[in-house]
């Protein structure tokens, strides 16, 4: 059992970090309409800058 | 199984679509960006619901989308498809060529241009006189300027280059008006949507990709290296080891392993890192901690910032 939980979460993991960026993205765009657009660019500013910081 | 071909079983099971399982997040990844275009011109065409209120709303949202999209346009091109034009993800041609196709349209490429850059040409002539895809670099080896090359290689100098080959070889001549025919077709469909729309939201994001993400990368991934000899078999790329980096970049990160190695698998390449770690720390290759995105700010920047770049891995330093 714990096994199989490991394995899923492991499967999980890898989908969620290989399609991060563009799920990152389409939060972005679409969270415009949640939280307006200029929250959606300092939160992309932010972003850009820790990438090219630690990344 | 780190060799380039599939074994027997494999290569003949009829009713398998994929060449290999993992290439499932390939096609993910792709379907995923056409998806955040598609939002980003669906809120455009409804700025009430984006909570765009007048011109200066409208710009924060044009210019947010732009960034992200040309963030991940960059590495749908430049990372996942270039692991296809090496490894094609189906099993069948018919479905590479129009995915391949389909692909690098919405990274402002015809996929067989793209192909032909990096495999004909900086593949196979890695940091010799002849390949016009990497930066310009002097005869002791030292790249020109970051920003310079950022900003005129594409498409400027890469139009001109491929305008040469392709008009004077008989072979390619056919088929690249072909390629661009179809691209053209599948690239203006923006454009008839809402011009001014197409501008921003797809030929800047275009731009940015290229620009700022596959152009970076191809100057941070070789700069400083030199040509592969008996005596440095190893410093023709810097290895990029950031586990985060390499998990969200399909292990591009592993570059001289890739490119000694082009055929293993994209996922396959830490395994191989792996194997030949002692002789990339007896090869004395460059190694560094971080991903492309680091180092590119390091690159970018003065001389005391690029010293930062030639920096080795403390683990990967020869006890010698």
């Amino acid at each position: 059992m714990e096994s199989l939980a490991r394995a899923i979460l492991s499967r999980a993991g890898l989908f969620f970090g290989r399609s991060f960026f563009p799920l990152f993205a389409i939060a972005i765009i679409v969270g415009a309409a949640l939280w307006g657009p200029w929250v959606s660019l300092g939160v992309t500013v932010v972003a850009i800058a820790a990438a090219l910081r630690s990344l | 199984m780190i060799s380039g071909s599939r074994s027997a079983p494999e290569a003949v099971r009829p009713w398998r679509v994929l060449s290999n399982p993992q290439d499932w997040h390939c096609i993910i990844f792709h379907f995923i960006c056409l998806a955040a275009y598609a939002c980003a011109f669906w809120l455009y065409l409804h700025p009430k619901v984006a909570g765009i209120t007048g011109p200066w709303s409208r710009i924060a949202f044009v210019l947010a989308s732009a960034l992200v999209l040309g963030w991940i346009s960059g590495i749908d091109v430049g990372v996942n498809f270039h692991n296809h034009s090496h490894r094609p993800i189906f099993a069948s041609q018919f479905l590479n060529r129009w995915f391949g196709r389909l692909w690098t349209f919405s990274g402002g490429w015809p996929s067989f241009f793209w192909e032909y850059c990096h495999v004909t040409i900086h593949h196979a002539n890695l940091l010799s006189a002849d390949d016009w895809t990497l930066p310009k670099h002097s005869a002791d080896g030292k790249f020109e300027n970051f920003q310079r090359y950022l900003f005129t290689h594409w498409p400027w100098r890469l139009s001109i280059h491929l305008w040469k080959d392709f008009t004077t070889r008989q072979s390619l001549r056919r088929r690249s008006f072909q390629e661009l025919a179809i691209f053209l077709a599948l690239w203006s469909i923006p454009f008839w949507i809402d011009p001014v729309m197409a501008v921003f939201l797809w030929a800047l994001p275009h731009w940015i990709a290229n620009a700022f993400v596959m152009n970076s990368g191809m100057y941070v991934q070789h700069a400083g290296c030199v040509p592969k000899t008996a005596a440095k078999p190893v410093s023709h790329s810097t290895v990029f080891v950031s586990n985060l980096f390499n998990l969200t970049m399909f292990n591009i990160g592993f570059h001289s392993e890739h490119h000694d190695h082009p055929r293993v698998h994209w996922s396959e390449l830490p395994e191989l890192h792996q194997r030949l770690k002692l002789d990339l720390i007896a090869g004395e290759a460059h190694v560094v901690p971080y991903g492309n995105y680091h180092a590119a700010f390091l690159l970018a920047g003065d001389e005391a910032r690029q010293k930062g770049f030639a920096e080795q891995d403390s683990r990967y330093k020869s006890s010698q």
